[in-house]
């Protein structure tokens, strides 16, 4: 029953990198994995809005910082409304440097999630996914400029929130 | 570009030849910068270190189903929409989008008459799919529509999974007429042999959970809702 097309394959393919950018975008990995999904439905209906030749990378990785951003919006509405809770983040202070990929995950994805979206969003684009400057700013519609400023806070932050160990 | 943007600009490749030289000797000229380019180094490998090991995970079954769906979702909204159109024309764009169309002639050669029937918004079950809700128990399978399961769901209402050559739905009887609640068209390829489809289809499967109020009628109580006319 292979019913599927080069663009499902593609998006198959994809399907890594637009999880690890989830990652990147989201506060933990059940939301990581919705957003993934909701990306991959909503490519799938606006299949007809891509042009074949051009990088579907791109414009997933468009789609899925559109849906993410109006979530984000949602929740932080939702948050807003609940009491605020202390996540109780120990950024810096994990007492064992260096253990598996999943702990150095969780650090990582918490001090990112302390960083303002719009320096998150670039930061995730730039240094964990590897887009050129230039990419970055035709895929978020922002100046080359606008994207460079953001990255240098950005990760400044993380620098000062991570440590370099 | 300020000096700072200009200084990681450098540390990611994308300055040209002339600026990034100018930077590196600016950098090796300077402890705190050589120092500050170290570190922010190791951040990136940190960064690439933590999220790295995603792309090299399994992606999970629910994510690789999500890009193949088993069956085209058939848009309610959209065969509304058509409900303007003449009849005929009506049924041909319905066919022709909803892969529904196998129901018409297989089923009814003489009448001329579609398996759904949209009126006043809200697409109904015609023909021979209505009489198979109507009268069909699922334990008895007659023509070639046959009944899933027979629930309530949380309006109280009764509902009937199907399933016929081109796809299979739920129908629910409001005011003694089948509302279609859902259509999904057979994958590609098990439109003729759906007898041995092994299950029912996901997005099927998804809306009845979504609906569905307690357990599904057993074949007593699917015999006497049909004998109260499912109500």
């Amino acid at each position: 029953m292979d019913h599927s097309s080069p663009f499902e394959d593609q998006l198959a393919s994809l399907l890594p990198r637009l999880r690890r950018f989830a990652h990147a975008l989201s506060r933990d990995a059940a939301d990581a994995d919705d957003l993934t999904q909701a990306t991959v439905e909503r490519a799938l209906r606006s299949r007809a809005q891509w042009e074949p030749g051009t990088k579907l990378d791109s414009w997933c990785y468009r789609i899925m910082r559109n849906l993410w951003i109006d979530t984000a919006r949602a929740q932080s509405r939702k948050s807003a409304r609940e009491a605020p809770e202390e996540e109780g983040l120990s950024v810096g202070e994990d007492p064992r440097p260096g253990i598996e990929a999943a702990v150095d995950l969780q650090r990582v994805m918490a001090a990112m999630s302390q960083l303002p979206d719009e320096q998150r969003e670039v930061v995730a684009l730039i240094l964990v996914e590897g887009f050129g400057y230039r990419e970055v700013s035709e895929m978020l519609g922002l100046p080359i400029g606008t994207v460079s400023s953001r990255l240098v806070r950005g990760r400044t932050a993380l620098l000062a929130m991570v440590g370099e160990q | 570009m300020n000096e700072d943007e200009k200084f990681f600009a450098w540390l990611d490749g994308e300055l040209d030849p002339a600026a990034a030289a100018e930077m590196e000797a600016k950098v090796a000229a300077d402890p705190a910068l050589t120092r500050l380019a170290e570190q922010h180094r190791s951040l990136g490998a940190q960064l690439k270190g933590a999220f790295d090991p995603i792309v090299e995970a399994p992606v999970p079954e629910q994510l690789r189903t999500a890009v193949r769906p088993p069956a085209q979702v058939i848009d309610l909204v959209a065969a509304r929409r058509v409900r303007s159109m003449p009849a005929l024309a009506q049924w041909a764009a319905m066919a022709a989008t909803l892969a529904v169309g196998v129901f018409v002639g297989t089923q009814v050669p003489r009448g001329g008459t579609a398996p759904v029937q949209v009126q006043g918004g809200k697409l109904y079950a015609a023909a021979a799919l209505d009489q198979a809700l109507d009268t069909e128990l699922a334990s008895t399978p007659t023509g070639d529509v046959r009944i899933g399961i027979t629930y309530r769901d949380s309006a109280g209402e009764i509902c009937r999974t199907f399933v016929a050559p081109a796809g299979s739905g739920v129908a629910c009887n409001a005011r003694g007429r089948w509302q279609m609640k859902g259509l999904f068209a057979a994958p590609e390829g098990q439109g003729g042999d759906y007898r041995m489809a092994a299950g029912m289809d996901p997005n099927l499967a998804a809306l009845v959970d979504s609906t569905i109020a307690g357990e599904p009628l057993d074949a007593t109580a699917e015999k006497a809702a049909r004998d109260k006319g499912w109500r």
